[in-house]
């Protein structure tokens, strides 16, 4: 099911105008705080009325400002969890769960109370009241609660933004479960490139109000032409990998992907599984010459497509690896030394150390 | 322990029935006008402010004096509503049931509007995503996270309904019986030269009574604000 | 510590200034003599406004009134209200007050007389002859009767003539106790209440009221209003006054209003 967005409004000092569709799976909006995200979830949810604007969610118009229709907050069967738990105080945790499902009168199948109870492992709160529970454990029992009001679409606002990064690695898997197990469409808004990286099918790359890009994932993710990606501290590519082998003597692991294999410290999942890593531009370092008696493992030969200086003295090389992009990013005296320019073959090396799962 | 006169009870037991039907009858309009004045904006909501405060500061008397000439039985609405209904207010405890509810109308509908105001609107907007139209939110959500303040505001009425005066005897006199309440029966037995024992017995039964009604407001606040805020 | 208290010219000038004026607000002007405070039966407003009104502008000493229930005023002078005369509409309360010592017994003395009337708003037109077992519970309707209450001398004489009538039982459930009989006029005179019961002299005073009858005088006490200076009076103007009052010159005002003068 598709959610398709084509509004315009002006919230306080920020001029919003904003298109894009979103189909299955978890589209995640990224962009940098006062940029416009919440301000679009709030428009998909119905809490805003838009000055101009067409919104419509598989084949229900839920708003239309030249047909005059506005479907309010409450009719449209959009899950909400927003960046404060949000849970009513007066009520149990059980309650607040139940509190989901007791409105919601639509014809779409009910989740099992026990199943989201167990999907988030909230089972020991139930009796107790919000105001007993951490910071973490309320966010859970909050996306449970939206859950369990059978939304036809899941919008998340920072859901992890004020939970402290063990909680956070903790609560990410459930949000993959929730997009690849019980098939919700979500929309994510996050200002954190490694839960984006992690979770999103589709982005949308929000800017001072404006779209400035909307597609899969892995191509937006790997455009150095957007300021707001690139020449950020951790700007890189998601490369999409299989597990192909261990080596237990060296405890190394092997993933076979479009680039090529690449050797890195042991991870958990058996051979076959299909992962996401993200590989940061300044891990990748560029050669001329194949390298010899070198520490680095992984070296994949590319060559340059693009090439974007960036503030003061680095330069982010995009590169064309088998298919794969991967982002380069080094010292402008070295590309200069060593004689960079678009359409060079070079050799893109990464460091096995630098695949660490943080 | 106290050896109170027949008179005495029945001031008593009138003021208690007329401060109960008055706080019970005015609280769906406290309520009402308390949530306009909180979450609506419309032209002459300062007018309806100016008028739902102006017992506060108007001196009692004139209160009641208005009343008289609103509710008596030459007044505009009172010989309407005795014709068409058969609502008579003058000189029957409904009429002091009515002063006492004006008088104690404001203090309701400022404990109230400053609980609505207190209110963390995010969490109605959560309740709406939910699937909950506005009357359920409102039922389900604010109404439960205002109750101490519409309690404290009942209480706080009733107290002054107990002790209201100037308006009740003004707009409906002072009948044993009928309009005599505690106040004025208190007032009743000081005009008049040896009535002092008497009016010392209705004294010490007044100050129980808004002693008690004080600690009772005073422990519901406590728990109330408890629960709200998730013990 | 420089801070407290800054030196300026103006503040110096506005503090010295205040000092200087201050004393003079409390010094009582040298010329005016302290006015004379009469207490009154509420009946009396009209009658002695005039005759103090007189006697005021002759002697040139100023007059206070208090206007109230005869019971009210007793009590406030048993609490030791600061009053020079005291004229009751009744002799009970006067006893009272006389028994207390609190009178000086010489000035004691019977002023006024009056009479007891029902009446009802100017446009009523209910007709009622005064007898004995007269319809007055009938008359009443649902409405009530205005009287004063009990303690009142009004209130007295009216429940008393009522008794003496044998109507009290039927309207004693039905009446509208006022604190004094000006309050029970004004209720008739309002239209709020469609009988109530004040003497002559109230009828007379309110255009808004008719009388539909007057109480003979058999049916209750001899309505009389004694005057008296009352002991605590330091006011030496104060006799003047009463004598004025008692006197052939102040005849005039108070059987203007209706009052019947009793002689010396």
């Amino acid at each position: 099911m598709t959610l398709s967005l084509s509004v315009r409004h002006r919230f306080g000092s920020l001029e919003l105008e904003a298109a894009f569709d979103s189909p299955d799976g978890l589209t995640a909006v990224f962009g940098a705080s006062g940029a416009g995200k919440t301000s679009i979830l709030r428009l998909i949810a119905g809490l805003v009325r838009p000055v101009q604007g067409r919104i419509t969610l598989g084949d229900d118009v839920l708003v239309d400002t030249a047909q005059r229709r506005f479907v309010p907050a409450y009719r449209r069967g959009i899950g909400y969890v927003f960046q404060e738990p949000r849970l009513l105080p007066h009520l149990t945790v059980r309650q607040n769960l139940a509190y989901g499902g007791f409105f919601s009168r639509r014809q779409a199948p009910a989740i099992d109370f026990d199943r989201v109870v167990a999907l988030l492992d909230i089972g020991a709160l139930l009796p107790r009241h919000p105001g007993t529970l951490s910071g973490g454990e309320a966010q859970r029992v909050a996306i449970g609660r939206a859950l369990l009001s059978r939304p036809r679409l899941l919008l998340m606002d920072e859901p992890l933004a004020s939970i402290d990064e063990l909680r956070k690695a903790e609560i990410l898997p459930y949000v993959e479960r929730l997009r690849d197990e019980l098939r919700i469409p979500i929309v994510y808004v996050s200002h954190a490139l490694d839960e984006i990286v992690r979770l999103a099918t589709t982005l949308v790359v929000v800017n001072r109000g404006r779209i400035a890009a909307a597609g899969p994932a892995g191509s937006v993710l790997s455009r150095i032409d957007l300021p707001i990606l690139a020449h950020r501290r951790d700007a890189g590519v998601v490369l999409d990998v299989e597990v192909d082998a261990h080596d237990e003597h060296w405890h190394l692991s092997r993933l076979r992907c479009r680039a090529g294999l690449l050797s890195v410290p042991r991870i958990a999942h058996p051979p076959g599984s299909a992962l996401r890593i993200w590989v940061r531009a300044r891990d990748v370092s560029l050669a001329t010459e194949p390298p010899r008696d070198t520490s680095i493992l992984n070296v994949l030969p590319a060559h340059i497509v693009q090439m974007a200086p960036g503030d003061g003295a680095t330069v982010d090389i995009l590169l064309d690896c088998g298919g794969q992009p991967l982002i380069s990013r080094i010292t402008r005296l070295s590309a200069s030394q060593l004689g960079l320019a678009p359409g060079m073959p070079v050799f893109a090396m990464i460091k096995g150390v630098a695949f660490e799962r943080g | 322990m106290l050896d109170l006169s027949p008179d005495e009870w029945t001031a008593i037991l009138l003021s208690l029935r007329v401060s109960t039907v008055a706080v019970a009858c005015s609280l769906p309009f406290a309520l009402i006008i308390a949530w306009l004045l909180a979450r609506r904006r419309f032209a002459g909501i300062v007018v309806l402010e100016g008028l739902v405060y102006l017992p506060l500061t108007l001196p009692p008397v004139v209160t009641g004096y208005m009343l008289l000439l609103l509710f008596g039985r030459a007044g505009w609405l009172g010989a309407f509503l005795n014709a068409h209904f058969g609502i008579v207010f003058a000189f029957r405890w409904t009429g002091a049931a009515l002063a006492a509810a004006v008088m104690g109308f404001p203090l309701m509908v400022r404990s109230i509007r400053l609980a609505l105001e207190g209110v963390d609107r995010r969490l109605e907007e959560a309740a709406a995503t939910l699937g909950a139209a506005p009357p359920l939110v409102f039922a389900s959500v604010t109404l439960p996270l205002i109750g101490p303040g519409i309690i404290a505001g009942a209480i706080l009425a009733f107290a002054r309904s107990m002790g209201e005066f100037g308006a009740t005897i003004t707009f409906v006199s002072n009948i044993p019986g009928e309009t005599q309440t505690l106040a004025t029966a208190i007032y009743t037995f000081t005009q008049v030269p040896g009535g002092d024992a008497a009016a010392l017995r209705l004294v010490a039964v007044s100050v129980v009574l808004s002693l008690a009604a004080l600690i009772l407001s005073e422990q519901l606040d406590r728990r109330g604000w408890r629960r709200v805020l998730g013990r | 510590m420089h801070r407290c208290f800054r030196f300026s010219p103006l503040r110096a000038v506005s503090l010295l200034a205040a000092v200087l004026v201050l004393p003079s607000a409390f010094a009582a002007e040298p010329e005016a003599p302290a006015p004379v405070v009469v207490f009154a039966a509420a009946s009396l407003k009209n009658a002695l406004d005039d005759a103090a009104a007189a006697w005021q502008q002759r002697s040139g000493v100023k007059v206070t009134i208090s206007y109230a229930g005869s019971n009210a005023l007793a009590r406030q002078i048993e609490q030791g209200a600061p009053a020079d005369l005291f004229i009751s509409a009744d002799e009970d309360w006067m006893k009272l007050l006389s028994n207390e010592g609190l009178t000086q017994k010489s000035t004691e003395h019977d002023l006024l007389g009056n009479h007891l009337v029902l009446v009802a708003p100017a446009a009523s037109t209910v007709k009622l002859h005064i007898e004995p077992g007269f319809a007055l519970a009938a008359a009443l309707g649902d409405g009530r009767l205005a009287i004063c209450n009990q303690s009142v001398p009004a209130g007295k004489y009216s429940a008393a003539a009522l008794q003496s009538l044998g109507v009290w039982s039927g309207v004693e459930s039905h009446t509208a106790p006022s604190e004094n009989v000006r309050a029970a006029l004004a209720l008739v005179a309002r239209g709020e209440a469609p009988l109530g019961i004040v003497y002559t002299t109230d009828a007379n005073a309110e255009p808004a009221v008719r009388v539909v009858d007057t109480f003979p005088e058999s049916s209750h006490a001899p309505i009389v209003y004694p005057a008296a200076r009352l002991r605590d009076s330091k006011n030496p103007h104060a006799q003047e006054l009463l004598d004025f009052i008692e006197s052939v010159q102040a005849r005039e005002y108070f059987e203007k209003q209706g009052f019947t003068v009793l002689s010396h």
